[in-house]
């Protein structure tokens, strides 16, 4: 499904990631742990498409296509979902509004009807429930005066709403009390499926016992260094990766 | 100041303008002499300059140095837009006249007294001098060439729910101006909203109009501005307002067409418990001028005013902000706050705030801030990494940074039909990324 090709990756002419390469298979969820600086949210931020980030060489590849070729917004109209370490609060605009727009923009690019208003609320409401989000947040600005936990569920929704192929997720267990990472872990379960895939990047083992993974990629210093089963993140969390790497 | 301000402004035009009013004397009753002093005034003042402290960011010296004739009837009536929401009236004026077969005064006439200034100035000649006004040049040539408006009274107790809507369409008008003044009265109690609708085609005229309104006891009137004059239109519009005891005057300024447009709100709070929100929001296009003046007077103790302006200005666009508060000695508890915030769309927009409280009781509480930022790229790639396309994300972005400033327009129907107009704008002016 993502098939990452020797990646360089630079940002302000300073090279972050030094050729990773990396496959994820349908029904496969990985993860990636790091140390901060280790080039984990350079990653995600660059299968997503922000234009900051300057590939200098190698690809990444989605389903086939050249994901570089595509614009952030057409990557999730492909099945692609990032989600962030520090979701973005926007004063002024719902989290419906927000969640009904980018459902829509995902319909439009894959040419099919918009989702009507009725449909759209059923929906929205039922993946809040499955997540525990109190349903008056659903009419609140995006992510304002959200907690850090909250502004997670949020991105779990967002998720739950948007039913991507491969979902990102960056740091989503970073701040989380135990109560709002089962919620997540509870969220990312759900969409663990075999026609889906999940990237988990991750700094600590935590939301590995909740979310089993089936392969683990220990990064250090923009590059791959070691490959294993769940077994390497018990291990990393054990020995700490200077020893483990 | 102890010198007579210098005139800018060469003889011809102001010899022009004298020619017009001679034409126009007779066409209302009463007011030849007004006429009269307002030209003489103005031949000593001459139209404003951006060396004045209230026009430094308004430049018409395309105004200044042509004279524009007056505005004639189009051989055709132009396309009559839908309205906005449901009103309790509409009233049509094309090219500066009243056109009664396009208006429909529905059931108000039954509640309220709507007439054609004409009428009200025949009717009450011992009013007429309730309409003469100073002010600056433009408001006197206003008084001198003035033609037709109208005169709307509510009486004492009497709530208009639906909008009170008059239009002013101009077509085929190029290198000519309408002069048009409007009187609202709000008798003891009653409430109104006020629809002032600007609607233009890309001809090169001026539409320059006054809107009188005398807020009494307890009245509440809204008043609400959508300016969506053509492309090569200049548009002047002033506000004066006095406000009477415990009354309420609402004013959101919508601002989205003219190259140059100017909306000025002078209002007086006289008797305690007045108070006044003017909230505005102005949209700049490439190349184009945005520029909102407003004058809260505080004559008395206990009145409050209220001000929130959103601006957003394109490429070489610019949106000004002057927001003036005075509190007189011994007008105590007085409590006015000020919000101004400008949105960039690119390198080349401009944006200018500049508030002024002039405070001499001590007893007050009077708050303003200004900001002017960019598009939050963050924000951008949030919505985009969501699956919304960038056009699409940038007009959320900047519909959310209008909206705060619509919240007061007193008619959720209308509130929404005008959201509907600023999502037509960001459509047709997309904007530009800073990249």
């Amino acid at each position: 499904m993502l098939t990452v090709k020797d990646l360089h990756v630079a940002v302000d002419d300073k090279e972050i990631i030094k050729g990773l390469s990396l496959e994820i298979k349908p029904g496969e969820v990985h993860a990636i742990m790091g140390l901060n600086g280790a080039g984990k949210s350079t990653l995600a931020n660059t299968i997503a498409g922000r234009d900051d980030y300057e590939l200098t060489s190698g690809s990444i590849e989605f389903e086939g296509k050249d994901l570089m070729e595509l614009e952030p917004h057409e990557r999730v109209g492909e099945g692609l979902f990032l989600g962030f370490q520090y979701p973005v609060e926007i004063p002024g605009v719902s989290n419906l509004n927000f969640m009904r727009t980018a459902l829509n923009g995902v319909r439009k690019y894959r040419g099919e009807d918009e989702v009507s208003a009725a449909e759209f609320m059923k929906l929205v409401r039922a993946k809040a429930s499955e997540l525990k989000m109190d349903p008056d947040m659903l009419k609140r600005f995006v992510n304002v005066g959200f907690s850090g936990g909250e502004k997670k569920r949020n991105e779990m929704v967002q998720m739950a709403v948007l039913d991507p192929k491969l979902a990102v997720l960056d740091e989503t267990d970073s701040g989380l009390d135990i109560d709002a990472l089962k919620v997540v872990a509870d969220g990312i379960n759900a969409q663990r499926r075999d026609d889906t895939a999940i990237l988990l990047i991750t700094h600590y083992q935590r939301l590995l016992n909740y979310v089993q993974p089936d392969v683990v990629h220990v990064m250090i210093d923009g590059k791959i260094v070691k490959t294993g089963g769940p077994e390497l993140a018990a291990e990393l969390e054990e020995k700490g990766y200077a020893e483990v790497a | 100041m102890g010198f007579e301000e210098v005139r800018h402004m060469p003889d011809t035009v102001i010899d022009t303008y004298q020619d017009q009013m001679q034409q126009l004397k007779g066409s209302l009753p009463g007011w030849d002499s007004a006429r009269d002093h307002a030209l003489d005034r103005l031949r000593t003042i001459g139209l404003p300059t951006t060396r004045g402290e209230d026009w430094r960011y308004s430049d018409i010296k395309a105004i200044r140095s042509t004279a524009f004739g007056l505005m004639k009837t189009p051989a055709r009536n132009p396309e009559v837009p839908e309205a906005l929401c449901d009103g309790a009236a509409r009233l049509v004026f094309i090219n500066g006249r009243y056109h009664e077969g396009l208006s429909d005064l529905g059931d108000l006439w039954q509640a309220a007294s709507v007439r054609p200034l004409a009428n009200h100035l025949m009717a009450n000649a011992d009013r007429v001098s309730e309409m003469r006004q100073g002010g600056d040049g433009i408001n006197l040539l206003n008084t001198a060439l003035m033609r037709d408006g109208f005169v709307i009274s509510i009486p004492a107790g009497i709530e208009i729910d639906d909008p009170i809507e008059i239009l002013h369409l101009t077509s085929d008008a190029e290198g000519t101006s309408a002069h048009i003044r409007h009187l609202i009265e709000m008798g003891e109690g009653a409430s109104a909203t006020v629809l002032e609708r600007f609607v233009g085609d890309d001809t090169g005229y001026w539409s320059n109009s006054m809107l009188q309104a005398r807020i009494t006891e307890g009245a509440t009137l809204n008043h609400v501005r959508l300016q969506e004059e053509g492309a090569n239109a200049t548009h002047t519009a002033t506000a004066m307002v006095s406000v009477g005891a415990g009354g309420n005057y609402h004013a959101t300024n919508i601002s989205l067409g003219g190259s140059l447009a100017r909306f000025e709100a002078r209002v007086r709070l006289l008797v305690d418990e007045a108070n006044a929100t003017v909230d505005g929001v102005a949209l700049a296009g490439t190349g184009e001028s945005h520029d909102m003046l407003v004058h809260i007077d505080h004559r008395m103790p206990n009145t409050t005013s209220d001000q929130i302006f959103r601006t957003v200005a394109d490429a070489r666009g610019k949106s000004s902000f002057q927001g003036k508060v005075t509190v007189a000695t011994d007008a105590q508890h007085v409590n006015a706050d000020q919000s101004f915030k400008a949105l960039l769309l690119d390198r080349t927009a401009e944006a200018n705030a500049k508030p002024e409280l002039e405070i001499f009781a001590d007893d007050v509480k009077c708050s303003h801030g200004a900001t002017v930022g960019e598009l939050d790229e963050k924000a951008l790639f949030y919505l985009t990494s969501r699956g919304i396309d960038p056009t699409k994300a940038r007009q959320m972005l900047v519909e959310a940074f209008t909206d705060e400033a619509f919240d007061r327009t007193g008619n959720d129907a209308l509130a929404d039909g005008i959201r509907a107009r600023v999502a037509d704008w960001m459509i047709n002016h997309t904007g530009r990324s800073n990249d």
